[in-house]
Formats: C-alpha cells, structure tokens, sequence
C-alpha cells in the first residue's frame, strides 16, 4: 500500500503517563498526539525519559495510559492485539532458549493459529541455513534476525520496534538497519521505531518525532523526504546532514 | 552442533570419575590398615572389609531395608512435589494467593517434623503411610519456593511478544512459564532427594517400620559397628544414585540451560 492513503494506521489523542517511582510521580507522558499513515515508517527520537518506549508500549496495548485514546486501524490496543495487528521487536530479542531458531519464528504462529512458510520468513531476514541453531549458538545480530523473522511471522500490519538494534556493535547494526530497509520498501507496512540515534533514524524512515523529557513529550515532527530506496551513501549528502543538525538542534535547545 | 565420539565420551567421564574414585579407594585403603596396624576394636571401628563382609553375608536383608526406605522417600517426594508445583503455579498467577499461602506453607518448613509424627502414626498408621508423609512434608517446601520463583523468572521481552500476540494465560504458561521454570524445578530435586531419605529414616526410627532406619536401630541394639557401617554406606549409595539420576534427567530436559553441558 503506498504510504500516501490518508487513513491512519496509528491515531494517539491526549495521551499522558505517570510511573510511581520512589521518589514521587514521574510524568513519563503528557499531552502527546501523533498520527501514523497507513504503511508510513516513523520514528521515535529522544533522550532517556523522553517517554518514547512508553508511548510504543501504549500503542501496543503492553501499557495502560493514564488519559488518552490510542486508535490502531480504528481499534483499541486491545482489540488489534486480538486481530493480530502487531509484531514486536525489542532490544534484547526474547528469544525462547529452548527452541531452535525455526520453532522460535513458529512461536506466533502457533499462538495465532495464522500460516506462515517459516523457511520463507528466515530467508527473508537472511538466516537461511540456521534453522536448527539454538539462540545461545547466534551472534547478537544473528538473534536479532531471529526476532525480527518472528515479528513478522503472522502477518502484522504494524511493526513495533522499541531500539531493535540498540544492543547490537556498529557492524551489525549497519548491517540491520539496511535489511530492515530493503524488507520495509519491499512491504510497506507501518513501523513505530524507537531509537536513541539520530542518523539512524534519518536513514530508516519518512518521519522522524522528536521527543523532550520531564515530561515527555513531542517537540517537533520531521518529514525526512530523502528519496527511496534509501542507502547508506545517503548519510553523506548535505541533505542528511541539514536534517539531523536540525533534529539534533531540536534535542537540545530542550534538554 | 558439537557430537563427541563414543571413546572422546568415555574418556571425559572416567577423567570425571576417576579422582574421586581413587580417593574413595585411598581413604578406604588406609581405614582399614589403621584399624588393623593400631588393633581398633571393632564395636568401636570396624574395618572396611567387615563392614562389606556385613553386606555381602545378608544381602537380602539391606536390600528389602533399602527398598523400604527408597519408595517411602521417592513417593513422598513425587507427591510433595507434584503438590508444591500446584500450589507454586497459583501462587504464581495471583500475588494475594500468594500472600494467603506462603504462610501456612512457611509453618510447615519451620515445624520440627519429629513433633508431627505422633498425629501422621495416628493417621496413617503405622505402615509406610506416615514414612511417605515425612518424606513429603520435609521436601515440600524447597519445590514450593523454588517453582514460585522460577515460574515467575520468564523473560519479559518474550512475554510482551506474547502479549501483543494476544495469547492466553495458558499458551504463556505452556510456552514460557512451565520451560523457563525447569531450571528451577531441577534444582529444588537436587535439594529435596538427600532431605526425601532423612524424611523415610527418621519415620523408621520413630516408628520401627521396616527400613533402612529400622536395620540401624537393630544393628544399634546388637551392638553390630559394622551393620550400622554397612546401612550407613547403603543409604550414602542411595543418595548418590538418587541425586545421579536427577542429573541425568536434567541434563537431557535441560539441553538449552546454560547450566548443562559443563
């Protein structure tokens, strides 16, 4: 579907949190709105305690906000949960230890009851070849993939992704964010993805929300604009460059 | 994956086994040249050939004993375990059942056994009944603890994966609660095997039931060194072949766990 379709895909109105810590309420989210197309990739930027994996979790129905509506395809979280609208990626992969890497991508199969060719799903993320491996046999990027093969096991129209590649080394990293990119142009389904990196959130998606702390909130959304298919080389145009000192601008007149 | 060959295999395992092995012998070795070089009267300290020479001359006689006291110690802890692995997958689900049951539990741990007795004899009688009941009662509480906290030790980025998959309470317990438990389950049996047969020989001393307990007792009464040498060594071989066989278990249902494969 092309990501022009004026539909959304993700409608957040209002949306505020508090978390308990102990030393008095903290305003993880206040007052936030956004608006994600159907088949849009968007980014969530921002420091720690800007309220960007809080606000993931509530779209995702893992997080009951205090005020606020979430829409995703008109639904509540609850209900896409039990359309199977999402797939999640985390930054550690939460990979079961005791099944291999093939029984692993079955997982959401088995709980939705959806069909999949699982030999597919690990071509797709290029891990042909590894489905008899068990987790604690992979790399971190390795089991990434596999996390990755897994969310999008069921057919998701959403993508959840809170820092997927935050604990991988630089070399992996690269090397996932220009997968993701090929299997996202090749898809187009929407994607919420949290970051703490501003390049790489340049480079992956069609808009970029900036986020501030205390409380966390919205500063500015960014259209990114640069052509696709996207490629590394892009991160050295002057473009690229105007748009994260502008991000990067942003983060800071609020910090 | 990594296949060993069958001589590489044999090789690790006697490398494993041979030290203490020959330790053992070493120990054995020297007891019974001590005894026999500085004349130890043998009410006192028997050597180590009499001690076998009591076993081999009444097999028959420690083996109904030690047949005794394993059922009583492995019933009563496949029921006390069955149980407390219930109990844990409640307790595990719902924190204020937790809070009304961990205290009655706690009660049972912290009560000495040997003051039960007299009520489980007046129970169950005086067969096996009250025998299975102490084993049970004092390797409860390790599965019951143990299980609670490994039911809750799941990872919480697969349990949000789940969670967005919409999956019920009992997919998540077959999918992650129960395996991510094992570990934990494992180690609660290691705990309660040895606790399982001080349970059964405790009951048989109180009770005079047949066991490994009451051949003690005998042995005592007829001042017989080497039969209460002779049960002591059968029932250490217990605990050994007992806590051997939860390993072996465990290393083939745990072949995932970081645990296995040292």
């Amino acid at each position: 579907m092309p990501p022009s379709e004026t539909d959304a895909a993700i409608e957040v109105r209002g949306l505020s949190h508090r978390y308990e810590a102990e030393d008095g309420p903290l305003q993880a989210l206040s007052g936030v709105d956004l608006r994600i197309a159907d088949g849009e990739f968007v980014s969530l930027v921002g420091p720690s305690g800007c309220g960007k994996t809080t606000l993931l979790r509530a779209v995702g129905g893992l997080l009951a906000p205090e005020t606020g509506e979430v829409r995703v395809h008109g639904l509540t979280p609850a209900a896409a949960q039990q359309a199977r609208h999402f797939g999640l990626v985390s930054q550690d992969p939460g990979l079961l230890p005791w099944r291999n890497v093939e029984a692993n991508v079955r997982l959401p199969l088995e709980v939705t009851g959806a069909r999949a060719d699982v030999g597919a799903l690990l071509a797709r993320v290029g891990i042909e070849g590894f489905a008899r491996y068990m987790p604690r046999q992979l790399s971190g990027g390795m089991r990434q993939r596999v996390a990755l093969a897994r969310a999008l096991a069921h057919g998701p129209r959403v993508l959840l992704m809170d820092e997927p590649f935050g604990a991988l080394d630089e070399f992996s990293r690269e090397a996932m964010r220009l997968e993701l990119l090929r299997l996202w142009e090749a898809e187009r389904s929407t994607v919420l993805f949290v970051t703490h990196s501003i390049r790489e959130a340049v480079l992956l998606s069609d808009r970029v929300v900036v986020m501030g702390p205390r409380p966390g909130r919205v500063l500015a959304e960014i259209e990114v604009g640069l052509p696709r298919p996207r490629f590394e080389a892009q991160e050295e145009t002057p473009e690229f460059g105007v748009l994260v000192a502008r991000i990067r601008a942003l983060l800071r007149e609020a910090a | 994956m990594k296949r060993r060959t069958a001589g590489a295999r044999a090789r690790e395992v006697a490398l494993t086994v041979l030290p203490a092995a020959t330790f053992l012998a070493a120990l054995l070795a020297a007891w019974e040249v001590w005894v026999r070089v500085r004349e130890v009267r043998s009410y006192l300290l028997p050597p180590p050939s009499d001690v076998f020479r009591a076993l081999a001359d009444n097999p028959g006689r420690f083996a109904s004993a030690a047949q005794g006291s394993l059922t009583a110690a492995v019933g009563g802890l496949l029921i006390a375990s069955a149980i407390a692995f219930g109990l844990a997958v409640i307790m595990a689900h719902s924190r204020t059942l937790e809070r009304a049951l961990y205290p009655p539990a706690l009660l049972v741990k912290v009560t000495p056994i040997v003051a039960v007795y007299p009520l489980l004899a007046i129970w169950f009688g005086f067969g096996i009944g009250p025998k299975v009941a102490i084993a049970a009662l004092v390797t409860f509480f390790p599965m019951l603890v143990n299980a609670v906290v490994g039911l809750r030790s799941i990872d919480p980025q697969a349990l949000d994966v789940l969670r967005v998959l919409n999956a019920s309470r009992w997919q998540i317990f077959w999918r992650l609660r129960l395996p991510s438990s094992l570990p934990y389950v494992f180690a609660a049996l290691r705990i309660s095997v040895p606790l399982s047969l001080v349970g059964a020989v405790v009951a048989e001393f109180l009770s005079g039931s047949s066991g490994m307990g009451q051949l003690i007792l005998i042995a005592n009464g007829d001042f017989d060194t080497s039969g209460l040498f002779g049960a002591v060594f059968v029932l250490a071989a217990l605990g050994v072949t007992l806590t051997l066989g939860v390993s072996y278990v465990e290393g083939r249902v745990l072949t995932w766990h970081e645990s296995s494969g040292r």
